[in-house]
């Protein structure tokens, strides 16, 4: 365990970066939730906690990670071009326009952010920053010298308990059993952090079609409370 | 013109090696197959006029299908100026394969100014077939594409599931090189056929895809699909890029579905009406 004291800060600034409570709008995105609750998809906590498993193991695993993770070695490497080329291709990935606009958003604000924490050449890379949220949170782990395994691992909680959070209110779910819930889907984050750093850059990509279903029906949703 | 047979090419792991390159291009107002190569048993009927210029190719895939070992490639350039509907007269199989993966790769790649229309069949993917299937379709400026890719898995007519095989599933879509779509499906084991953000236990899980499109589209695509009753589908409008992707539990309805979408958005998309080839009939 690393109880120096060098060892607390980047704990710190991950914690910073993965709270709920960061002005970057996490609590008003489900991701096709909101669609799926409607639908009859997800109607209990065991829908809920199978709808995130799944992801867990497919685009946390083969997209958002293993990206998250190329993002923070060109941070370090002041390698603005090669960001530009995986914030590319974790839009690519992203499966709708929501989706899409959801990532670009969160970018925007955190961007925004990065500058006003005044990290170092925030505003230079503001342009590719501002294109993804993982961009932004790669970018303030490596300046934070957050080690890359951990920033993965605080990025997975974060968006694990935003999206747990959404299904809490929209099925809905006491807050016990939504919070039980969010403790065991927790335990899956380690062996997908780990599986996540072996994939190599041929393997990146994932495909959720019941989820794009969801967010590609959720465009078009009569009664919306969330942005996705 | 008709090149040699391509070189250097040999069976490998014991399967064999099937390459198809086909070039495209306007000749004296007709798209013509100006380059064809091949090697191995994938290729292609004498392409049909139906419609003026656009060239309607019928690809005929081997006929004991795909197994272990095996490995397709296909490789179609549309030049500039040039259009040609791609379309097949049955399914490509996968099948049960020892260990060893079969593979088939489709390159589509269309020029400035140039249409390519995509329309194979199903892909049948056998229990125990071990498969990793990649298409990459690559636009460069306003190139037009319009396509479809149906994947299933098992064989559902007799209820037979995809338990005990593997399938890697890719789909790229490149704009002058920059990704604008990269989908991978993993398919290992019956947990994955059942995943609830996934397939959901549907065997049929398919995408179509049009270039060049804008919110009118998306709403014809729309209006045509809240008729597909009783299976998920969605449409959304990534870039210019329209994507309907539909889980179902059998092929024929999803086919029927695609043409008619194809149908109602060829005149928005491409100016022309729905000239529909002659083997879709049967």
């Amino acid at each position: 365990m690393r109880t120096s004291i060098e060892g607390a800060l980047p704990l710190l600034r991950l914690m910073h970066l993965a709270s709920p409570g960061l002005p970057v709008g996490g609590f008003t995105y489900s991701q096709g939730i909101e669609w799926a609750v409607e639908t009859g998809w997800i109607r209990d906590a065991d829908d809920l906690e199978g709808w995130m498993a799944d992801q867990i193991g497919s685009s946390l695993r083969y997209l958002d990670l293993p990206l998250l993770v190329r993002m923070q070695t060109a941070a370090l490497d002041r390698g603005r071009a090669a960001m530009a080329g995986w914030v590319d291709r974790l839009l690519a990935g992203r499966e709708t326009a929501e989706l899409r606009r959801e990532e670009s958003d969160r970018g925007r604000a955190l961007a925004d952010l990065l500058v006003a924490w005044g990290l170092e050449d925030a505003l230079v890379w503001k342009p590719q920053l501002a294109r993804s949220q993982a961009a932004g949170f790669a970018f303030a782990a490596a300046a934070w010298r957050i080690e890359p395994h951990d920033a993965a691992t605080g990025y997975a909680w974060s968006w694990l308990e935003n999206l747990v959070l959404a299904g809490i209110k929209l099925v809905p779910l006491g807050q016990t059993r939504g919070q039980q819930t969010l403790a065991r889907l927790a335990t899956l984050i380690p062996s997908a952090v780990a599986a996540a750093l072996e994939v190599s850059d041929e393997e990146i990509g994932a495909s959720t079609p019941a989820l794009a279903i969801a967010s590609s029906a959720h465009e078009t949703q009569y009664t919306r409370l969330f942005r996705s | 013109m008709t090149s040699p047979p391509l070189e250097g090419a040999s069976a490998d792991s014991g399967g064999w090696h099937g390459r198809l390159e086909l070039e495209i291009a306007a000749r004296a107002g007709r798209s013509r197959v100006v380059g064809k190569r091949q090697l191995g048993p994938l290729t292609i009927q004498r392409p049909f006029y139906p419609e003026g210029l656009p060239c309607h190719l019928y690809l005929l895939h081997p006929p004991g299908g795909v197994v272990g070992g095996d490995r397709l490639e296909l490789e179609i350039q549309v030049a500039g100026g040039a259009h040609a509907l791609v379309t097949a007269p049955g399914a490509t199989k996968f099948y049960r394969s020892a260990g060893s993966l079969g593979r088939q790769t489709q390159r589509l790649v269309v020029a400035p100014g140039g249409v390519l229309e995509w329309f194979p069949h199903e892909n049948i993917f056998f229990p125990g077939a071990s498969v990793r299937l990649h298409t990459q379709i690559e636009l460069s400026g306003d190139a037009r594409f319009i396509g479809r890719e149906i994947q299933c898995l098992g064989r559902p007519a007799i209820r037979e599931r995809f338990g005990a095989g593997r399938a890697e599933i890719g789909m790229t879509v490149l704009r002058d090189a920059r990704p604008l779509l990269i989908d991978r499906l993993r398919v290992a084991g019956a947990s994955s056929l059942d995943g609830l953000a996934g397939l959901r236990g549907f065997p049929v899980c398919a995408t179509f895809i049009a270039s060049g499109a804008a919110t009118d589209a998306l709403a014809a695509a729309r209006h045509r699909l809240s008729e597909a009753a009783g299976y998920p589908v969605g449409a959304t409008l990534i870039d210019d890029l329209l994507l309907v992707r539909v889980l179902a539990p059998e092929v024929e309805p999803v086919g029927r579905l695609f043409v008619d979408l194809w149908a109602d958005l060829r005149p928005n998309l491409l100016g022309l009406p729905a000239c529909p080839p002659r083997i879709w009939a049967t």
